[in-house]
């Protein structure tokens, strides 16, 4: 009796051990779950605070006289000559009359600068649209330089030292003459979406790196979709279950964990080098990703297949379906969401993925708006790159708001990846 | 490894102390005429790699009757279902030899069409497997993948036939579009049986059509094995003696892969020749 007395004191003993230990591995959980949630808020709100501002543009109000002995000397309105006129001369003097004190010759450089050289090239088009401004006194909204751009964002503190801020107080001082005026105000950056690449700032937009990432996906998803699906019925379905099938299979499992630059390499070797691709394109950037996304669907894929239980199969197979049928009629479409899913995140990897474009030249400074798949093109992380490698300040928020745009992206389609599993699953 | 024989085999069950050629006779003793063989099988034998799971099986199956295999788990009456619509082929390392003739023809050489012989030869499995799709689409998987109905009126009517002979066209009249995984237990077996008849075969293969069932559905699963032995030749496996009993004219015992007695129903469960058919019918092992 005493005995069992003592074998039960000393199982409640451990009973209060058990109960601790397991109280402390719940607040381990939670302090865990706490610390990633603390990160993922800290990463959100420094690229949120740094480029929330990059969705905004400051524009500038300028009066210009279209003047007609810079604009079209002749008279002949001979569309070539008006194309290239001498824009940036109407420009500045617009600045020269809106400021009449500034006549040293440094100074008055800088006062040009004031506005984006972007300036002239609209100017050209509203000549190039509509000939009847030439010779008219106009009031046109124009781009600020992005000093201007930074100091109106307040990024650039007025209130700091002359010595330790990049714009001068001479030039504050225009930018509150023209603030006086009610000349300057920020605006929606419709820019920042329909431009290319630019080594200007203000000028700089992603839709290159857009069409970019979206053409790459395009050939990644063409190419490592079927391959990988198709290898993974294969493997799963229909390959003998020998040495050589688990050589393969082993070496599937590695190359998922291989490091993306390796990839690249290869592509450099392979596609460009021996298959002569074209350098910096889409094409082999998508090839390159493709090589990168098949090990990860084809293992997701071959997850999915084989968590359908084979009593479908039978079913299939016992009423006379070959093989092939049963794979197809049954087991593709009941393993589909997972596939799916596999494939999505695959696909979001490949769109973040920088390294193994590196090596396949899509790391240059492009600022057409890529047409083909074949056109030189940059993609949304290898802008980010580039850009946060530049030294001008404004392109810190061209950068978060880069990196947003990519998030966006990113988020969207893991949003689909749950959509699509969602509305499949529902159907048996 | 020594390969299992029947004589070793014996040694396992040595207090039962039998002699193996006194029974030998009794397994093929059993005389069916000739024009009423469906299924002859000589001397089949199956190894999945080095385990051999069935010694050399001969048997035949009348036609148009219910034969019912018994025996304890892991005697070979499953694996000797599944090599009589091949089913065996789908296991890789699974090998088949001996002779299965069919209405003449062996089905176990490789010019038979697996296929072909599937439509021939229907199955049920254990865990009622209908395709998580409509009612309709179960039903009508087989007749479309053999091209079995021309039009949508036809097929109409293969599904509605189907459905009425496994006794479901009452129950599921109204919701034919409704996923056939949505029913229940029972309900899901026979719509398993009506899809296997969808595609008019000859034979009904049944492993353990009602180990997953309560007592009322395997009632009414039962009734309709009686209803359908006219139409089709039907070979049913089951752990209960008493469905054996109540479904089956002819019994076949098997143990530790061999087949130790085959028989009329009746007289398997009154008056067992072997002392190990004796034993397992009257729950000495099992």
């Amino acid at each position: 009796m005493t005995e069992l007395k003592e074998s039960m004191k000393k199982a409640r003993a451990r009973l209060k051990k058990r109960h601790a230990a397991e109280t402390r591995f719940k607040a381990f959980g939670i302090g865990a779950l706490a610390f990633a949630f603390l990160c993922v808020v800290m990463l959100f709100t420094s690229i949120i605070s740094n480029g929330y501002t990059g969705f905004r543009q400051t524009y500038v109000q300028i009066d210009v006289f279209m003047d007609e002995g810079i604009i079209d000397p002749k008279g002949d309105r001979d569309e070539k000559a008006l194309r290239s006129a001498d824009y940036a001369k109407i420009v500045r003097q617009s600045l020269y009359d809106k400021f009449p004190e500034v006549t040293a010759r440094r100074d008055k450089r800088t006062l040009a600068n004031l506005v984006s050289s972007s300036a002239v090239y609209d100017l050209r088009d509203m000549v190039l649209a509509n000939q009847a401004v030439i010779g008219q006194n106009l009031s046109v909204w124009v781009m600020a330089s992005d000093e201007v751009d930074m100091l109106v964002k307040d990024v650039f503190k007025r209130d700091e030292p002359e010595n330790t801020r990049p714009i001068t107080n001479m030039e504050i001082a225009w930018v509150e003459k023209l603030e006086a005026e009610n000349r300057v105000e920020t605006r929606f950056n419709t820019n920042f979406f329909v431009a290319g690449d630019s080594r200007e700032p203000e000028q700089a937009g992603i839709r290159g790196a857009l069409i970019g990432s979206a053409l790459t996906m395009l050939v990644t998803l063409a190419l490592s979709f079927p391959l990988g699906v198709m290898a993974a019925i294969y493997l799963e379905e229909f390959a003998p279950k020998n040495k050589f099938t688990h050589i393969v299979e082993v070496n599937i499992n590695n190359l998922a964990a291989v490091p993306s630059i390796v990839f690249g390499l290869l592509g450099l070797a392979i596609f460009l080098n021996l298959f002569g691709m074209p350098r910096s394109a889409p094409i082999a950037g998508g090839f390159v990703l493709a090589l990168m996304t098949l090990p990860t669907i084809i293992i997701a894929s071959r997850a999915a297949l084989k968590s359908i239980p084979p009593s479908i199969m039978e079913a299939a197979i016992g009423v006379g379906a070959s093989k092939m049928q049963a794979v197809f009629h049954h087991q593709l479409p009941l393993a589909l969401p997972g596939i799916l899913t596999g494939t999505i995140i695959g696909m979001a990897q490949a769109l973040g993925e920088t390294a193994p474009l590196l090596m396949i030249g899509m790391v240059a400074f492009i600022a057409d708006v890529p047409g083909t798949p074949f056109d030189p093109a940059t993609v949304l992380p290898v802008q980010v790159y580039l850009w946060a490698d530049s030294p001008e300040r404004a392109f810190v928020e061209k950068t978060s708001a880069a990196i947003m745009v990519l998030l966006g992206f990113l988020i969207t389609m893991n949003a689909l990846a749950v959509l699509l599993r969602k509305k499949l699953e529902r159907r048996w | 490894m020594k390969p299992m024989t029947k004589e070793n085999a014996i040694d396992i069950d040595n207090s039962l102390h039998i002699n193996n050629e006194m029974t030998k006779p009794d397994v093929t003793s059993m005389k069916i005429p000739a024009d009423q063989v469906k299924i002859k099988a000589e001397d089949v034998r199956v190894r999945y790699g080095d385990k051999e799971a069935l010694f050399g099986i001969n048997l035949d199956i009348p036609k148009s009757k219910v034969t019912s295999f018994i025996g304890p788990s892991g005697c070979g009456k499953s694996t000797f279902l599944r090599c009589i619509n091949r089913m065996n082929d789908t296991i890789d390392n699974c090998s088949v030899s001996g002779q299965i003739h069919m209405d003449g023809v062996d089905i176990l050489s490789k010019q038979v069409d697996t296929v072909l012989l599937r439509a021939k030869i229907g199955m049920v499995f254990q865990k009622p497997n209908p395709f998580p799709k409509s009612i309709y689409d179960n039903v009508a998987y087989g007749p479309r993948l053999h091209g079995l109905a021309t039009s949508k009126s036809e097929m109409d009517e293969v599904v509605e036939t189907s459905l009425e002979k496994v006794g479901l066209l009452k129950e599921v009249k109204d919701r034919l579009l409704e996923p056939g995984t949505g029913l229940s237990g029972g309900q899901q077996q026979r719509l398993c049986i009506a899809r296997a008849i969808a595609v008019d075969p000859e034979i009904l293969l049944m492993d353990e059509p009602c180990s997953a069932l309560d007592p009322i559905a395997t009632a009414k699963i039962e009734e309709l094995i009686d209803e359908l032995r006219g139409s089709y030749t039907i070979v049913i496996v089951t752990h209960s003696m008493q469905q054996a009993a109540r479904v089956s004219q002819q019994t076949a015992f098997f143990h530790l892969g061999n087949l130790v007695e085959y028989g009329e129903t009746e007289q398997i469960f009154t008056s067992p020749e072997d002392e190990r058919t004796k034993g397992y019918i009257t729950g000495r092992f099992g």
